[in-house]
């Protein structure tokens, strides 16, 4: 009975050992393998997308439309100009390399899926031609060229950056995102999903 | 136990959102690069030409007031400052199109004692290897740059003055 009692014991401790020891590892291939999470900011209630992938990270946050017209109006641009900013999907973006390799982006290869059809963001250099077309400011053309993400950048392991990035969509609008990185020479392709513009106040 | 135990892995294994930390450690660059010289002026309204810091380990942040992880770093460069003055390192921050009473007005909030240098044309930062901001660089004696962090760091960080103190010798 005893022996029965101190067996029947041990293959509990087995079970749960091994529960334990599954556990670990769905937990830890949770944290290396790609993975993207939807969340909102508690505060300010603003949608946040964020990829993770061996230890890379880009996240992006809704910047509501009227947040984004007093930020540029506030840095020398027109009304109209910091509406046609705030009128273009634009999100705080906050991309990182807590992983081990070296990365480098480019802006230009990532994609918009928008109503079925595919778009390329409005990079620092696609904004530039219309400030130089319209002669903004010079002062608030400055502010806005730091104030975006750079459209190529390298990030060494422990360095990260942030920058708006524009994605030239109506507010409210959703798209899918495809993003191309190079992590230690290789090439990795990306999707994040039903990303939302951030809506406009009524009548704006 | 069991609970705690499997709550205990839950807690080590948890997703945490890193998104609002500081980057961590300087980046040593590949090929020496002679630092581009410059000449800026400060909110008091002394001028800095980075010549003529030759001899000195300089440590140059490019910044703005409305760039969040620039104002998150603030507060540890001026601790990092208050170590670095005294050892004869210098800290130079210069922010990018943005004019004096902007600038001002953020050090009631952001308190520091280093230089804060204005390059409102962004004529300077044109002539050095930045994309976004901040970038920060760590230059040595000889006016090369050694050093680069992009993003934020916790700059009173030891592991992190012990690579800048390093350049003294």
């Amino acid at each position: 009975m005893t022996e029965y009692r101190t067996g029947y014991r041990m293959r509990n401790m087995l079970k749960y050992c091994l529960a334990l020891i599954w556990l670990s590892m769905s937990l830890i291939s949770g944290w290396v393998s790609a993975e993207v999470i939807n969340g909102e900011e508690a505060q300010t209630g603003l949608r946040t997308w964020e990829w993770r992938e061996a230890g890379v990270s880009v996240q992006l946050v809704q910047r509501l439309p009227d947040q984004t017209r007093a930020f540029f109006q506030g840095r020398g641009f027109s009304t109209a100009e910091s509406d046609s900013i705030a009128r273009a999907c634009v999100f705080q973006t906050i991309f990182r390399n807590d992983g081990k390799h070296p990365l480098v982006y480019d802006l230009d290869d990532w994609r918009i899926t928008y109503q079925g059809k595919h778009r390329s963001l409005l990079t620092r250099e696609r904004w530039d031609e219309k400030w130089q077309a319209e002669e903004a400011n010079q002062t608030a053309r400055i502010a806005f060229r730091w104030s975006l993400l750079p459209t190529r950048q390298g990030f060494e392991s422990g360095d990260y950056n942030w920058g708006m990035t524009s994605f030239g969509l109506p507010p409210g609008e959703s798209f899918d995102l495809s993003l191309n990185l190079t992590i230690n020479g290789n090439v990795i392709a990306r999707s994040i999903p039903g990303i939302v513009c951030a809506a406009d106040q009524p009548g704006n | 136990m069991s609970k705690i135990l499997i709550i205990l892995l839950l807690l080590a294994f948890s997703p945490l959102s890193s998104a609002q930390q500081a980057g961590k450690g300087l980046t040593k660059l590949p090929t020496v690069t002679q630092a581009a010289d410059f000449v800026l002026t400060d909110l008091d309204g002394k001028q800095h030409r980075l010549s003529d810091y030759r001899g000195q380990v300089v440590i140059i942040n490019f910044w703005a007031t409305w760039c969040p992880p620039c104002r998150a770093e603030m507060p540890s460069m001026q601790r990092a400052w208050e170590q670095l003055e005294k050892e004869g390192i210098l800290m130079l921050g210069i922010d990018v199109g943005e004019d004096e009473d902007t600038i001002f007005q953020f050090t009631a909030n952001y308190p520091v004692e280093f230089p804060l240098l204005m390059d409102s044309d962004s004529k300077v930062i044109d002539q050095w290897p930045v994309l976004g901001l901040p970038t920060t660089f760590v230059v040595d004696p000889k006016g090369n740059i050694v050093y680069r962090a992009i993003g934020g760091r916790e700059w009173d960080d030891p592991e992190l003055l012990a690579l800048v103190r390093a350049l003294k010798q």
